[in-house]
């Protein structure tokens, strides 16, 4: 794809070349995934929450540290496992006797960047004790509520469903995910790179952040001064309707889900350094937003991958 | 198929209306198919009702009327698509069957309209069921207007076959389909018989008699006697043609050369054999014959639209001498009718010295009695013209002709009652005359020495505006609710229209097809040199319309109009000649990065194009649009690809 010059703005130009930077950083740490980089960065600036789905030991965890790291975020992580407790996630008031009275220790949750492995081990309820933060950016303990930090980002990896002692995330949840991603495994060259070079927690622990947090809630805002014509709206427009057409899908995409669809792909055209968004952006990001929102209709052979790609190659740009 | 309803009589229409009535409330309200032993009986009692309203189910009325019946029936069990299809498939041959009626403008406008519904419901038809096959939803954001522009451009495409078959169609001399004596059932017009009220009917009916294009000389409007069936025979109540008059031949006829009026007469088919000409006509047109008192009759009733040239001689002298079969004929009146009107002949008889006088003093009478000119006349019993002449005293045309001719064979005069049409209404713009049923009249003729049959309009003794403006004009109140003289007026306007689609449409015939050819150089073509020609053309326009539908039938959003887009899609036309084949689903870039590596362009030109194309559609500053038209204008591919 070409890059187009971006008629820079003076603010915007020197976060724009740090995000940049950062992009490279990550793609070093984890080899042959640029195109995943790349989309787990538009969640990141969209403000969403990204689902990392794949099997054990493709560098889920890996990418998603070397996002915290790169952002320079507070960065808890928590492993999820099937005896994990939602106040383990959200954390637990304790009394203090010399004090005599109960004192909230916040949980992992209360930092800006949530790495929560393989989150489709927990329970439901543990699971769910995720909702209520990522949704609102808040959680509510023993009826106090309390304000979680901003950006606040979940990054969750699972494994996939049919693996033994998995409780399946429930849609409702699923939706709170901006983007789900597969990194699957990688090119022979990739692979011989990883084997010979570094090894890569090393290479983590030397990185330096690049973005600071103040940095992400103004390349936030700068994301949503991308233009979108009435073509593109139009393109979307044509994809969501044709998610709803029973051929493809059980359901097709919610509304909301239409939203998250133009918040990303302002993000990515952000990414790509354009002031506008086209509709090679809108292909880009589809699957990563729709795959964990639909299933295939009963009866279908198809895997929803294939699925969304032959959604895409039906829907004609406008 | 809503005027079949008007030519059926009124129960059918309503066994008609009811199947439809049923269809709608069942759609409503979800019912299901009537069982069959319903549906038998429903149809069987359909063909009863045809047998005993037609007396049969041939003929063009019984057969058109059994169609629709059926039509409305098949829609009890229409529930499904293969039902629905074959309910509007028939509905298409019922909008052609309706051309054996009527082949007016206005008939040509409702069947188009039909024509374009039925299509439209095929179409949703073949979208509905392409549906149901594959599974893939009816295509969206088709709203009506896009589904009638289908219409209109498929109905388009068709255009040049139905061109080509009218002017290649070899015609023939008669009608194409036969049609048995007993479809010509009575229409609108004169009749062969009068008994005085039964032209009443004609008053209310503005539908054109015939219209006329005069050479020269335009008559006065009290000249304008069309002169239609004459009347000999009396039998108390009605007057009939007699045996002589039919089929003696005029033993003379004005000399054609000497005759002031000239035109040509475009007369609208009656199903009856008389045509309509001015006093007296020179001419007899083809396959007609001029009677002893001149009528113009056809050998063949007139089913068609009919034109002929005519000549009329108004100062002919017509029978200078009457023979005594004649003279007998026109004075016989049936014994034990009206005695106190013979009471009254018979004084005038006494006091008058020569027979005009007598005549005179009829026409005195009528103008200084009180008799009025009306549309609505008391009925008359038994002894008609007694009642009317002493009684009633109200009556139009009819009574006034009927009642002076009695008078006048009464008196000893010869006299008859001709019947026709009188005035008409001339429109500027088309140069020519209307006569409309309207203009139906009647008035007598008596023979008088010296001066032959002679023309008397009692009528216009009552009532002269009568001659002067037409019967319609001359009355002072309306002659139903909807009759407004500005509507009239606009109907008379609007028949230009119709004139015009007669001479060049309806009036098509063999004639005007040879004559077309030789414009072309052909002298004459038989049917099978036409039937040949017609082929092959058909099959070119096929050919031509085969390759150009997938062109016209395009179904085209509003955005085509964007100069932007019809740009890219030239740029996309140009980079398919040359060996690159999109797909609708490519972005600009996606498109520009896979044809770069196909094809070899100068300069990644292509990009760049791509590039522009996407500031201009995407960006929130237009771009350049003029660049982007050169760079696409000056686009030239080599159709080469890059890894040979």
């Amino acid at each position: 794809m070409t890059e187009i010059p971006l008629q820079k703005t003076s603010s915007g130009s020197d976060l724009l070349d740090r995000l940049k930077e950062a992009v490279k950083l990550v793609n070093q740490i984890v080899v042959g995934k640029e195109q995943q980089v790349k989309l787990a960065f538009s969640c990141l600036l969209a403000r969403g929450h990204l689902l990392i789905e794949d099997l054990p030991g493709v560098g889920k965890t890996t990418l998603a540290r070397a996002l915290a790291t790169v952002i320079g975020v507070r960065y808890q992580r928590i492993q999820f496992t099937s005896d994990l407790l939602p106040a383990d996630i959200l954390g637990v008031s304790i009394y203090r006797r010399d004090q005599e009275r109960f004192e909230f220790h916040p949980g992992p949750i209360f930092s800006e960047l949530v790495l929560a492995d393989e989150i489709n081990r927990a329970t439901p309820k543990s699971q769910s004790a995720l909702l209520e933060a990522m949704a609102e950016g808040q959680v509510t303990i023993e009826g106090v509520t309390h304000i979680l930090p901003k950006p606040f980002f979940v990054i969750a990896t699972q494994n996939p469903l049919d693996l033994a002692g998995t409780f399946p995330l429930p849609d409702s949840q699923l939706d709170r995910f901006l983007m789900s991603i597969s990194l699957g495994f990688p090119e022979p060259n990739f692979e011989r790179n990883l084997l010979t070079s570094e090894d890569r927690n090393l290479m983590l622990r030397d990185a330096q952040a690049i973005i600071s947090p103040d940095d992400v809630l103004r390349l936030n805002e700068a994301c949503q001064t991308i233009y979108v014509s009435e073509a593109l709206l139009d393109y979307v427009q044509a994809l969501l309707a044709e998610t709803r057409n029973s051929r493809w899908f059980e359901t097709g995409l919610s509304p909301r889900a239409g939203i998250a669809m133009l918040h990303c792909c302002k993000a990515f055209a952000f990414l790509e350094g354009r002031e506008f968004a086209i509709p090679e952006d809108v292909k880009a990001i589809f699957p990563g937003l729709a795959r964990h929102r639909m299933t295939v209709p009963h009866g279908m052979e198809t895997s929803v991958e294939e699925q969304i790609s032959g959604l895409l190659n039906q829907v004609a740009i406008p | 198929m809503f005027p079949q309803l008007g030519n059926m009589p009124i129960h059918l229409v309503s066994i008609t209306l009811l199947p439809i009535m049923w269809r709608l409330l069942a759609e409503v309200r979800d019912w299901k198919t009537p069982p069959m032993l319903l549906r038998l009986i429903a149809t069987a009692f359909a063909i009863a009702a045809l047998v005993v309203t037609y007396g049969g189910l041939l003929g063009r009325r019984a057969a058109v009327s059994m169609l629709v019946l059926m039509l409305s029936l098949k829609l009890l069990e229409t529930f499904r698509i293969r039902d629905a299809r074959i309910v509007v498939s028939l509905s298409l041959f019922l909008c052609a069957t309706q051309f054996l009626f009527s082949q007016g403008v206005l008939m040509i406008i409702y069947i188009t309209a039909c024509l374009l519904s039925a299509l439209i419901a095929l179409m949703y038809l073949h979208r509905k069921e392409a549906y149901e096959h594959v599974g893939e939803a009816p295509a969206s954001g088709h709203n009506l207007f896009t589904q009638v522009a289908f219409g209109v451009r498929l109905m388009a495409l068709a255009l040049p076959i139905g061109l080509a078959l009218f002017l290649l169609f070899p015609r023939w001399a008669s009608p194409l389909w036969g049609l048995p004596e007993d479809a010509l059932d009575a229409r609108s017009g004169l009749s062969d018989s009068m008994t005085p009220g039964s032209i009443q009917s004609l008053f209310m009916d503005d539908s054109p008699a015939f219209r006329v294009t005069f050479e020269g000389l335009l008559p006065s409007h009290s000249e304008l006697y069309w002169r239609g069936p004459i009347f000999w025979d009396f039998n108390g109540h009605s007057w009939q043609a007699s045996y002589l008059n039919l089929n003696l031949i005029a033993n003379n006829k004005p000399d054609p050369e000497q005759a002031p009026f000239r035109y040509e007469v475009q007369m609208e088919p009656t199903e009856q054999r008389w045509l309509f000409a001015l006093d007296y006509p020179a001419l007899t047109p083809s396959g007609t014959h001029l009677t002893v008192d001149y009528q113009l009759f056809s050998t063949r009733p007139i089913t068609r639209l009919r034109e002929y040239v005519m000549a009329s001689d108004p100062d002919f002298l017509d029978s200078p001498q009457l023979g005594q079969t004649l003279r007998r004929a026109a004075l016989e009146l049936p014994a034990g009718f009206n005695p106190r009107t013979a009471e009254m002949m018979a004084d005038w008889r006494k006091e008058a010295i020569r027979d005009a006088d007598i005549v005179q003093r009829a026409l005195m009478y009528f103008n200084q009695e009180q008799f009025h000119y009306t549309l609505n006349p008391p009925l008359l019993s038994n002894h008609t013209v007694d009642e009317f002449l002493f009684e009633t005293r109200q009556g139009f045309c009819e009574h006034y002709a009927s009642a002076f001719t009695v008078m006048m064979r009464m008196a000893g005069i010869p006299a008859r009652v001709v019947t026709g049409y009188q005035g008409g209404w001339y429109n500027e713009i088309g140069a020519y005359m209307l006569v409309r049923q309207s203009d139906a009249h009647a008035w007598s003729e008596v023979w008088v020495r010296g001066s032959g049959w002679t023309r008397i309009d009692p009528t216009a003794a009552v009532a002269p505006d009568r001659v002067e403006q037409g019967a319609v004009d001359s009355l002072a109140q309306r002659r139903h609710m909807l009759d407004f003289e500005w509507l009239r007026n606009m109907r008379n306007s609007f028949d230009l229209f119709q004139h015009g689609w007669n001479n060049w449409v309806v009036a098509f015939g063999s004639d005007n097809q040879s004559r077309l050819f030789t414009n072309f150089g052909l002298d004459f073509l038989d049917s099978t040199k036409l039937v040949t020609a017609l082929i092959a053309i058909i099959l070119i326009i096929s050919a031509v319309m085969f390759m150009l539908a997938p062109l016209l039938l395009r179904v085209r959003s509003s955005h085509k109009q964007d100069p932007l887009l019809r740009l890219w899609q030239k740029f996309i036309r140009k980079l398919k000649k040359a060996g690159f084949i999109s797909h609708p689903s490519m972005g600009p870039m996606e498109l520009a990065a896979n044809a770069s590596c196909q094809l070899e362009y100068k300069d990644d030109g292509i990009s760049r194009i791509a590039e522009l194309y996407m500031l201009c559609r995407y960006s929130k500053n237009t771009g350049n649009l003029v660049e982007l038209a050169a760079l696409i204008n000056g686009f030239q591919p080599q159709p080469q690809l890059r890894g040979t």
